[in-house]
């Protein structure tokens, strides 16, 4: 019965109950969208850089990292090795030779770090070699072959077939250098990763560092994003003297992107839902004053002061769920479109973000928690907003009110 | 016994600025089955003694009993349940929820009685069809007639069974022809169902059908009459 007289009141004036609505379903619909856009953004570059490179869990010495020392590399590798390849929940693994560098060209030279790559391992773990954009990956049939992020072959006017030196420390602490051949260009989403980083053959790697099969890093893809704490986990308990660490410990960017794209999506709908409570706050206020008489005889013929304040609340949160469900719909609708197409924002400067490794065309990604949250939230500014309003109609004196 | 005692009813309004006093030292019984009126000039407190009866205000000093419970002094909320389910109310104006129609506005209050379901719709239309509207139940009060919408008001102050009804100026708005069919009405229920009103009233016709007659002035009674056997014409009420 309240619930009928609340949802009746609202159609007392459609006009304003409308307009109200209309606000809340464009609010909602634009905040779900902002933040779809920035879920999907996240994602994106979660995806490109777990699979291009960082994967779910990497094993290191647990120096390494910090301190960046060639003879800082996994020791008992090949018991790892096995264990990883029985671990079911380990989809594909690979081991990397790395050490920093010097490159020269015949013109000028830069610091890089070279990553050693076991050619085949690689490919199966991670998506680097879809970045080619010129020449062959490193498994073709040529002696040191290199790959070059396109910008830094700029940079040191270079080409496919030049030859480029490597000069490095070795195991034993002596500078030691080689010559590669340029084999082919990659271009990532990232630039200053592109310029910062060359990859070749692990095998030739741990040639010139002269040390037999060492592997500074052990990079694993595994059957769920999820499992990645609990295989670190085991893995630090099984072995000594290395550090398995999830990509969240790995990547600063990967854990200040997550963690920061979930508060921006708090604080995008916090803005929202502050607009629509002055919204219903002053459509239930002007619904309130125009029915003092109404309510006054409410309370004296015997209504409780509490089933007209729920009265009140309802109608408030009736109002606002049902603009809050047209809202979602849209938005529902609207990303059901474009979660396929994506939205391209090279014309708002997408190129620009490339810079940031960010891709240029964006699928947004809206999750269910999203919808269930905007839900909850809504329905809170509903109730917060009616309450003053609410308190207002219970103040008031029947016998005052009742006279003509 | 009586079934309404006010003992030494007074208000001030305004005690500390410019005091009003609408009522002055007002006691009066008023027995089951009476048919009442107040009246008296505008502003001679008609309307406070009805809302001190009716538990809508509270009196400066005096008490009011209904039934031998006293109200005065009672809890706001004890206060509601007790309008709730002891007095009925019809006022001159916004007495029906506008959203609801005639049948739901008189079910309404059977609801907030926390009543069963199949009495309360048989009385609804029992009351409404007393009242002359078994064509109306399904009309919203801007489809009716102002006098159409204060049959649905006594039906519903009927509907909840209370011990008596008030109504302050139930006819104000309404043409003569409808103010005598809403007595006509009232008075049928006083005859056949032995139902208690009070009423107040500029109206000399309608203050021709009361049995008991009291008038006020400048917030005191100033006279008290009753009028044995209930045959019309007979009014030396006149001022
Ligand atoms: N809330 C209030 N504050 C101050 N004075 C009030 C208040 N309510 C009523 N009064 C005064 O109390 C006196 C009695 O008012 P009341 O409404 O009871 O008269 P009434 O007989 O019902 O008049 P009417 O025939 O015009 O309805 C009047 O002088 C009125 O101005
Ligand atoms: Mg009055």
């Amino acid at each position: 019965m309240l619930l009928s007289i609340s949802w009746r009141n609202i159609w007392r004036h459609p006009a304003r109950s409308g307009v109200l609505m209309m606000a809340i379903i464009a609010g909602l619909w634009a905040g779900i969208l902002v933040t779809a856009l920035t879920n999907g953004w996240i994602h994106q570059r979660f995806v490109n850089l777990i699979q291009e490179e960082i994967t779910h869990v990497q094993i290191h010495h647990p120096e390494f990292l910090t301190e960046r020392e060639p003879w800082m590399y996994i020791e008992s590798s090949d018991e790892i090795f096995s264990t990883l390849s029985r671990d079911q929940r380990v989809l594909s693994w690979s081991a990397r030779t790395l050490s920093d560098a010097m490159i020269q060209s015949p013109l000028t030279s830069s610091g890089v770090q070279v990553r050693g790559v076991q050619t085949d391992k690689e490919r199966a773990t991670t998506t680097f070699h879809e970045n080619l954009t010129g020449g062959d990956y490193l498994d073709i049939d040529l002696r040191n072959p290199v790959l070059l992020g396109e910008r830094l072959a700029e940079k040191l006017n270079v080409e496919i077939g030049n030859r480029i030196v490597l000069t490095f420390q070795d195991l034993n602490n002596e500078i030691t250098s080689g010559s590669f051949t340029i084999s082919g260009l990659f271009r990532t989403a990232s630039n200053p990763y592109d310029e910062r980083n060359v990859f070749v053959r692990t095998e030739d790697l741990q040639a010139l560092l002269g040390g037999g099969e060492v592997y500074h890093e052990i990079a694993m893809m595994l059957q769920d994003e999820e499992l990645s704490n609990a295989v670190a986990m085991d893995l630090n308990s099984e072995f000594e003297h290395i550090a398995a660490e999830t990509w969240y410990e790995l990547s600063p960017e990967l854990r200040y992107i997550t963690d920061a794209g979930g508060s921006l999506i708090v604080y995008i709908m916090a803005v929202i839902l502050l607009a629509l409570a002055f919204g219903i706050l002053n459509t239930m206020l002007m619904a309130i004053f125009e029915r003092m008489r109404e309510l006054g005889m409410l309370l004296a013929i015997g209504m409780s002061k509490l089933r007209v304040f729920v009265m009140i609340m309802l109608e408030s949160v009736i109002l606002t769920f049902t603009g809050a469900a047209g809202g979602l719909l849209l938005a529902w609708l609207t990303l059901g479109y474009l979660g396929e197409k994506g939205i391209d924002m090279t014309a708002m400067g997408g190129d620009s973000m490339a810079e940031f490794g960010y891709d240029a065309v964006v699928y947004p990604i809206a999750y269910t928690n999203d919808y269930i949250m905007t839900i909850i939230l809504v329905v809170i500014t509903a109730l917060l907003a009616a309450i003053y309003p609410a308190i207002k109609a219970l103040r008031l004196n029947p016998g005052e009110v009742v006279r003509e | 016994m009586a079934i309404i005692t006010t003992q030494n009813l007074s208000k001030i309004y305004n005690p500390d600025t410019i005091p009003v006093h609408a009522l002055r030292d007002v006691s009066l019984e008023f027995e089951e089955g009476e048919f009442t009126t107040v009246r008296g000039p505008s502003g001679s407190g008609k309307t406070t003694l009805l809302n001190m009866i009716g538990g809508l205000d509270i009196p400066s000093e005096g008490h009011v009993e209904i039934d031998g419970t006293r109200i005065t002094g009672m809890k706001d909320r004890e206060l509601i349940n007790f309008r709730l389910n002891n007095i009925g109310f019809v006022f001159q104006a916004y007495n029906l929820i506008p959203v609801f129609t005639a049948y739901e506005n008189v079910s309404f209050i059977m609801l907030l009685q926390k009543r069963e379901k199949a009495e309360m719709k048989e009385r609804a239309k029992e009351l409404l069809s007393a009242m002359g509207l078994s064509e109306k139940f399904d009309s919203r009060p801007k489809q009716l007639s102002g006098g159409e919408q204060q049959r649905v008001a006594v039906a519903r102050a009927l509907a909840s069974r209370p011990k008596f009804i008030l109504a302050d100026e139930p006819t104000a708005n309404l043409d003569t022809d409808s103010a005598m069919n809403l007595l006509d009405m009232m008075e049928k229920m006083n005859k056949d169902e032995n139902v208690t009103f009070i009423f107040s009233t500029h109206d000399q016709r309608v203050i021709d059908r009361a049995r008991r007659v009291i008038t006020m002035v400048d917030g005191a009674i100033h006279k008290d009459e009753r009028k044995s056997p209930p045959s019309k014409g007979e009014s030396e009420l006149s001022e």
